[in-house]
């Protein structure tokens, strides 16, 4: 461009110039090149001044002028130095100075760049020497403003740095793992953390699948593809669990993904994973030290209520002996008022070790036959007399319910017990209803709904919230008035959550006030042995439909020539068994005294003509006990319907003694109804079953 | 007065009296099934037989709990307790019944209620040694109404 443009482009500016030296260097072709150089050289937008080899200011451009706010008589023909500094944006005088002398000693363009102006502004100043055979002709001498792009360098400079601190951040921080991974899964960077964490090297792991860490149950089940679709979805995925090392050693991790993307478009994942096992270690160790010292609290309660109650059975056995003794007026009333608050603290005492054995967790429910409709009658029948003259007790049953379930009969008695002492002890006249329905059943097993109404005093709007949360009771004056520990109904609560179920409140509706307190337990239905279930299907055939309904007379009725046999150690215990069996009509009742006797009678007797038609059984016996004795009468192929008699028919024993070979089972003392029911059951089934296989 | 209270201690039955010479030692149920075994209502002779025989009964197994006491044998202890506690229960004498219940426990290196260990032999043998004392007492008291009952004024 120099070689064209140069010979062509000085001479126009002599047309420019007003000097003598313009004058000089023409040769005549003026008019061939005037106006391009002269409009090119006044026109461009980059402010430029045209320097000769004196240095003397021969051209300047329009955009100069403006620049500089000078006219042209003030610039032309003058040296450039003299200008330098006033109003254009040049660095010091020596600076412009440096510059055209290079350009001048190495032929080359000198650019000073950035120049700042006191508005803000950047500018650069660039010196061209236009040289011509070795010999300076012009210097070319522009300023322009470079602000904008001063701006983005700066700009690119400081995101570089940033990059640049953020990537050493990330590589250099040792306690999390951060790293990227590709849009597929792959590691595809590694920083010091994640090797101090994971041990692996940046070598070892980047390319690979970032399932590496995971163990083995949850890459079968794809957890680490799950997260990713997670992240994708929620735009993040946050995960706790357990996370492999290089050596197979696992460690607590918190796992953060994030999906990265340039442009709209996914270019990977950040994972930021963080150990935690010792904080979950040190939590652990929280949560235990709290659950142990929580535990001993509780057991703390549950032996001190229960080494109080000792000695206040010896105080209240002594008062009763005391009374009996004869007092006059004065010592009887003071007596009685000892007798009362002891009897208030013992409740209370009894109610805080249930408590404290419920809050330990060492209270269980037992498993066992029950039968709740009996239940329920008997409870109701204790409160008859103690109801107040003008209250009525009633009772209503679902018939639906079946005799026999599997469940806590002392647990569910408390329950009533305590919502009828209540109901009771809250209603001065009217009347308290007891209702028992089956509320739902299925396959395996029964709500029964318990519901206890009354016409009482009725609770507060106020106090419904805190009903069932312990040591707290709705009025102090009721308190007073009433008594009690506040502990009964948060105690009926826990125990209907035990058995699965709810506990709960509603006033009573009926128009005379009052209370309703219902709740709710799932039983399960008893497994019917095997000659139940040979009965069963004889009843589908339509063998038998009648169902006598009194059992006493059923009893009665089919005792005649029945034989049983009846194990009890205890003579007592003997004699009362044998004179009830008898005023039921049972004649021939053989007794043994003890287990052995039993065995080897029901043996013998089992190849005579008339063997033992049933064979109540005791339990705790000399020489072998119950079960052990049944245990060998099924050995010996001998099919008798055994039922146990004991005291300890709780707690999943009654299950136990089904399982070793008998048939059912009776609490002692024995119950004479009870009795009834369950000697109609079997005696009534094997009626049948003879009849069955001689009819069959 | 012992009506009943905000929740019934149900560990023992807690027998209501009918017959209120006998106070709350006797479960009314139970006892009024024994009573209904009597042939003649004036005699009573089943019911008094069976009562007297426990009084004797009692007396011997407490000269047997006396004795396995004095030998610290809590096994044969708890074996006794039990034994009692059948008959008593079916008579429905409800506070000797509980006291062996007790003794039971007691014997068998439990607690009152038979639901901890007692791992201290001592400890269970002095457990034992005041219930059977307790026992004895509930049964005096409730021999006493009962032969008040028999009209029996021989004791």
């Amino acid at each position: 461009m120099q070689d064209q443009d140069g010979p062509n482009a000085l001479p126009s500016l002599s047309t420019l110039s007003l000097s003598d030296n313009d004058k000089r260097e023409n040769h005549g072709q003026r008019a061939a090149s005037t106006g391009l150089s002269d409009r090119i050289f006044a026109n461009t937008p980059v402010p430029t001044v045209i320097l000769d080899q004196t240095l003397t200011i021969r051209h300047v451009s329009k955009s100069y002028y403006a620049l500089s706010s000078r006219t042209p008589e003030e610039l032309i023909g003058e040296n450039i130095y003299g200008f330098v500094e006033q109003k254009v944006p040049v660095p010091d005088v020596a600076t412009v100075r440096g510059a055209i002398e290079t350009a001048i000693a190495t032929g080359n363009v000198q650019t000073i760049h950035d120049i700042p102006t006191p508005d803000g502004s950047f500018y650069s100043m660039r010196t061209t020497p236009i040289v011509e055979d070795g010999e300076l002709l012009y210097i070319i001498f522009e300023i322009e403003n470079t602000t904008q792009e001063h701006m983005r360098q700066t700009e690119l400079r400081e995101q570089l740095s940033i990059n640049e601190t953020f990537r050493i951040l990330v590589e250099t921080v040792k306690d999390y793992a951060i790293f990227m991974l590709d849009p597929g899964g792959h590691v595809s960077t590694w920083n010091a953390g994640a090797q101090n964490i994971k041990q692996y090297t940046r070598e070892d792991i980047v390319g690979k699948h970032f399932s590496n860490f995971y163990g083995d149950e949850d890459r079968a089940a794809d957890k680490p593809g799950k997260e990713l679709v997670v992240a994708l979805r929620d735009g993040k995925c946050e995960d706790e669990g357990w996370r492999y090392r290089k050596d197979g050693t696992k460690f607590w991790a918190n796992v953060v993904i994030t999906p990265v993307y340039r442009n709209d478009i996914l270019i990977g994942f950040s994972k930021v994973t963080r150990d935690l096992t010792e904080r979950r270690a040190a939590e652990t160790r929280l949560i235990s030290a709290y659950e142990e010292s929580d535990k001993l609290k509780s057991e703390f309660l549950a032996n001190m209520s229960h080494e109080i109650r000792t000695p206040m059975h010896g105080m209240l056995t002594a008062l009763t002996l005391l009374i009996d003794t004869g007092l006059n007026a004065e010592q009887k009333e003071l007596s009685s008022i000892i007798s009362d608050s002891g009897r208030v603290l013992l409740q209370l005492i009894n109610d805080v070790l249930d408590y404290s054995k419920l809050a330990s967790g060492s209270f269980s429910v037992g498993s066992g036959v029950v039968c709740i409709p009996d239940i329920i009658v008997s409870v109701t029948r204790h409160f008859q007399t103690t109801t107040k003259a003008a209250t009525r007790l009633e009772t209503s049953l679902d018939p639906r319910i079946p005799q026999t379930l599997e469940g806590d009969a002392l647990r569910y008695r408390q329950i009533v017990q305590n919502l009828i002492a209540n109901a009771v002890k809250f209603t001065e006249s009217g009347v308290v209803t007891v209702t028992l329905t089956l509320d739902e059943e299925s396959g395996d097993s029964l709500t029964l709904l318990t519901e206890v109404s009354d016409t009482g005093i009725g609770v507060p709007q106020r106090a419904v919230g805190t009903l069932f949360t312990p040591f707290t009771q709705f009025d102090n004056s009721a308190t007073k008035r009433y008594g009690g520990t506040g502990l009964g109904l948060s105690i009926c609560k826990t125990l209907a959550e035990l058995m699965g179920g709810q506990i709960g409140f509603r006033p009573n509706d009926g128009g005379e006030g009052g209370s309703v307190f219902w709740f709710t337990v799932k039983l399960r239905p008893v497994r019917r042995v095997d000659s139940v279930e040979k009965l069963s299907s004889l009843q589908a055939e339509g063998a038998y439909t009648a169902q006598p309904t009194d059992p006493l007379a059923e009893v009665k009725r089919i005792a005649t020539g029945k034989r049983l046999l009846l194990a009890e150690d205890n003579q007592i215990n003997s004699r009362v068994m044998l004179r009830t069996l008898k005023s039921l009509g049972f004649v021939s009742v053989d007794p043994a005294m003890d287990g052995m006797q039993a065995l080897s009678m029901v043996k013998q007797e089992s190849i005579s003509i008339k063997p033992y038609d049933l064979v109540l059984m005791d339990i705790n016996m000399p020489l072998i006990d119950g079960v052990t004795c049944t245990v060998e009468i099924r050995k010996a192929g001998i099919d008798v319907p055994i039922v146990a008699m004991t005291a300890n028919a709780l707690k999943g024993q009654a299950e136990a003694y089904l399982a070793k070979g008998m048939d059912d089972y009776i609490t002692k003392p024995v119950d004479r109804g009870l009795l009834v029911k369950v000697l109609a059951r079997w005696l009534r089934n094997k009626s049948m079953l003879d009849v069955g296989t001689k009819g069959g | 007065m012992p009506g009943p209270t905000q929740t019934q201690d149900v560990r023992s039955e807690d027998g209501s009296a009918g017959f209120p010479e006998f106070g709350d030692s006797i479960d009314q149920t139970t006892f009024e099934q024994i009573l209904e075994m009597d042939d003649d209502e004036e005699e009573r002779e089943f019911s008094k037989s069976i009562v007297y025989d426990f009084f004797t009964q009692a007396e011997s197994t407490f000269q047997k709990m006396d004795a396995n006491l004095e030998k610290k044998d809590l096994a044969q202890l708890s074996s006794l307790g039990h034994f009692l506690k059948g008959s008593s229960a079916t008579l429905g004498l409800t506070k000797v019944k509980d006291s062996c219940e007790k003794l039971q426990h007691f014997g068998a290196r439990k607690d009152e209620t038979g639901t901890k260990e007692e791992p201290d032999d001592e400890k269970s043998l002095r457990n034992c040694k005041v219930t059977i004392e307790q026992a004895k007492t509930e049964f005096k008291e409730v021999e006493q109404a009962l032969r008040r009952f028999y009209r029996d004024d021989s004791s």
